[in-house]
C-alpha cells in the first residue's frame, strides 16, 4: 500500500476536511475575526487532520504488512483465515468471520476432492493389477498355441499392455512421492528391459535398434525410466520412416549422464515441437496416423520432473527425432 | 528332470504356465488348494517355486519367507513398483518377474535360478550339428576343412539354427531369438548376415549347408 493509493481511497474524507476548512475560514472572516487568528486556526486544524490521516495510514500499513507476512509464510494459502491474527476492531472481526466461513467451506471442498482423487487413484491401481492377470493368461495361451495367429494376437496384447501401463503411471504421477526408489542402476539394463518389453511391436514394424556405449550407471528409478523409454520406442515405431533405425546412446557430461534416443522417422513439424509435452496433444502426425493418445510424452515430462531428469526433444521433419534424458549426478539429487 | 511348482490362483495362468514349462522340458506341478502351502511345497520338494504374491487370503511376503527355506523362489506378481521388488528380494526370493511376463525373459530367469542353485556348470559352449562344430565362447566354427571366426551376429544365428537342426526356422522366430540375445536387427540385416555366414561356411567347404525354404524360413 502506498500513501498515494491510501489518500485516493479516502478522497471523500479529504475533500470534506478541506471543504470544512474553507467553510470555517469563510465563517470566521465574515464574522470579523482577524486574518492572523483565522490563519492560526486553519493551520492548527490542518495539522490535526494531517496527523489523523498519517496515523491511520501508518496503522493500516502495519496491519496489512502483518497479514501479508502471514500469507507469505503459509504453505497452503487457503488456510489463511485459520491463521489470521485477532481482529482489532468491529469491522475486522466481521470481515474475518466471513473469511473464516469461506475458508472453511474451501477446506472441506479441497479435502473432499483430495479424498476422491486418492480413491480414484487407488481404484485405477487396483484395476491395473487385476487386468494384468487376464493379459498374462492370454499371453501364455498365445505362446502355447504356436501358429501365425500367435504373432498377430501378441501384438494386440502388447498394445493393450502399453495402454494399461500408461494408465498406471498416469495415476501414479499425480501422487508420486511414495512409489519410486532412487538407486544406482545400469543404463544398459534399463534400455534392455524397455526393448524386451516392446520386442513384438518393434520387430513387427521392421525396426533395427543400435546401442552405443550404454555402460554407464545412473541414479534413478529404473522402472520409471524403462516406462519412459517404452513411450519413446512406441513413438519411434508409430512414426517410423523407411528402413527404421533407433539408436540408443549415452555420454557423460561432467557428473551427469545423458541418454539419447534417436530415430530416423517422419519427424515433428517445428511449430508443433513446443507443444509435444502437453497433455493430450496429438499433432498433425497423430491425426494422420491415428491411434495417438497424446499421453506418452506428457507422462514422460511429468515423470522426468519428479525424478529430476532433464528432458529435451529435437526434431527435423523427414529426418527424425532425438529425445535426450539427462540424469542428475548423485550429489545433486534433492533428498526425496 | 527338474520339477517346478506353480503357485498361482488364476486357473488359466497356472494351466498355461504348466503347459509352457512342460514344453520346455521341465516337470510342472500346480497347486489348487491354497492351504498349508509350505507343507504342500515340502511334500513335493520342487527344484524351484514360481510364487504369485497376490494369493487370496495369504500374505505373499511371509509365505515367501516360509517357502524359501524349502526351495528357491521366483516371485511373480502384477505389482510393479521398485519398492515391492525390493521387499520380495529382501525376503529371500531368488528373482522377481512382473506380470504380464515377457515369456523368454521368464524362461531365462528360471534357467538361471535353477543353474545357480544346482551348482551346474554353465551351458555347453560347444554345439555340434550338420558336420559343424561351433565354439560359443571363442566364437569360431569348425568344419572338416578348417576353422573360421564369426561375428557376434553370425555366431548367434548359426547357434540358433544348430540348436534347431533339421527343423525349419522361420525368419520371424530367428529375429525374435536374436532380439533375446540383445541383437536388435531387422529383416534386411538378417538377410545380409545370413549371406555372409553362408560365404564363410562355403570357405570351409560347406556349400549350401543353410537352406532357404521359400516363404518358410531357413533350415540347417
Amino acid at each position: 500500500m502506498t500513501a498515494g493509493k491510501f489518500i485516493l481511497d479516502r478522497l471523500g474524507r479529504v475533500i470534506l476536511q478541506i471543504a470544512f476548512l474553507f467553510a470555517v475560514a469563510a465563517f470566521l472572516l465574515v464574522t470579523g475575526t482577524q486574518t492572523g487568528v483565522v490563519t492560526i486556526v486553519l493551520l492548527v486544524c490542518l495539522l490535526i487532520f494531517s496527523l489523523e490521516q498519517l496515523t491511520d495510514f501508518w496503522r493500516a500499513k502495519k496491519r496489512l504488512d502483518e497479514l501479508q507476512a502471514i500469507m507469505n509464510g503459509l504453505d497452503k494459502r487457503y488456510l489463511f483465515a485459520e491463521c489470521a491474527p485477532k481482529p482489532q476492531n468491529l469491522y475486522e472481526r466481521k470481515l474475518f468471520e466471513l473469511l473464516h466461513l469461506s475458508g472453511k467451506s474451501m477446506i472441506e471442498a479441497v479435502s473432499d476432492a483430495q479424498t476422491a482423487q486418492r480413491e480414484y487413484r487407488e481404484y485405477i491401481e487396483q484395476w491395473v493389477h487385476e487386468i494384468k492377470t487376464p493379459i498374462t493368461a492370454a499371453k501364455l495361451i498365445c505362446q502355447n498355441t504356436g501358429s501365425d495367429t500367435r504373432r498377430k494376437l501378441s501384438q494386440e496384447l502388447a498394445q493393450i499392455d502399453a495402454h494399461v501401463e500408461r494408465a498406471l503411471f498416469y495415476a501414479r504421477v499425480e501422487n508420486p512421492e511414495k512409489d519410486f526408489i532412487i538407486s544406482k542402476t545400469e543404463l544398459s539394463a534399463i534400455c534392455e528391459g524397455a526393448i524386451q518389453a516392446h520386442k513384438t511391436l518393434l520387430i513387427q514394424n521392421g525396426i533395427r535398434i543400435e546401442t552405443e556405449n550404454l555402460n554407464e550407471n545412473v541414479y534413478t528409478d529404473g522402472k520409471w525410466v524403462a516406462f519412459m523409454l517404452g513411450q519413446l520406442l512406441q513413438n519411434a515405431a508409430r512414426y517410423r520412416g523407411e528402413a527404421p533405425v533407433i539408436t540408443l546412446s549415452s555420454k557423460r557430461l561432467g557428473q551427469q549422464v545423458q541418454l539419447a534416443v534417436q530415430d530416423n522417422g517422419i519427424g515433428i513439424p517445428a511449430y508443433e515441437l513446443p507443444r509435444v509435452f502437453d497433455r493430450g496433444f496429438t499433432g498433425s502426425n497423430g491425426r494422420k496416423r491415428g491411434g495417438s493418445t497424446g499421453m506418452g510424452l506428457y507422462l514422460c515430462k511429468r515423470l522426468t520432473d519428479v525424478l529430476e531428469i532433464g528432458l529435451q526433444i529435437q526434431s527435423t521433419e523427414g529426418t527424425g527425432t532425438c529425445v535426450t534424458l539427462t540424469f542428475p549426478a548423485e550429489v545433486n539429487l534433492t533428498k526425496m | 528332470m527338474q520339477t517346478i511348482m506353480v503357485i498361482e490362483d488364476d486357473q488359466t495362468i497356472r494351466e498355461e504356465l504348466a503347459t509352457l514349462l512342460k514344453n520346455e522340458g521341465y516337470q510342472a506341478q500346480i497347486m489348487t488348494e491354497f492351504e498349508a502351502i509350505p507343507e504342500q511345497v515340502c511334500s513335493i520338494h520342487p527344484d524351484l517355486v514360481l510364487l504369485d504374491l497376490g494369493l487370496p487370503g495369504c500374505d505373499g511376503l511371509s509365505l515367501c519367507a516360509a517357502i524359501r527355506k524349502i526351495a528357491p523362489i521366483i516371485v511373480v506378481t502384477s505389482r510393479t513398483s521398485t519398492l515391492d521388488e525390493l521387499q520380495a528380494l529382501n525376503l529371500g526370493s531368488d528373482d522377481y518377474v512382473t506380470k504380464p511376463y515377457n515369456i523368454p525373459v521368464l524362461l531365462a530367469r528360471i534357467k538361471a535360478v535353477l543353474r545357480r542353485n544346482s551348482g551346474e556348470m554353465t551351458e555347453p559352449d560347444i554345439l555340434e550339428a550338420a558336420g559343424l562344430r561351433l565354439n560359443l565362447t571363442k566364437g569360431t566354427v569348425t568344419a572338416p576343412r578348417g576353422t573360421t571366426e564369426l561375428t557376434r551376429n553370425e555366431l548367434k544365428i548359426l547357434a540358433h539354427l544348430m540348436a534347431h537342426a533339421g527343423q525349419i526356422v522361420s525368419r520371424a522366430d530367428l529375429i525374435e531369438a536374436l532380439w533375446d540375445s540383445q541383437i536388435y536387427i531387422d529383416d534386411n540385416t538378417l538377410s545380409v548376415n545370413v549371406t555372409r555366414l553362408r560365404s564363410k561356411l562355403e570357405g570351409l567347404g560347406m556349400t549350401d549347408v543353410i537352406k532357404t525354404r521359400r516363404g518358410m524360413g531357413y533350415q540347417l
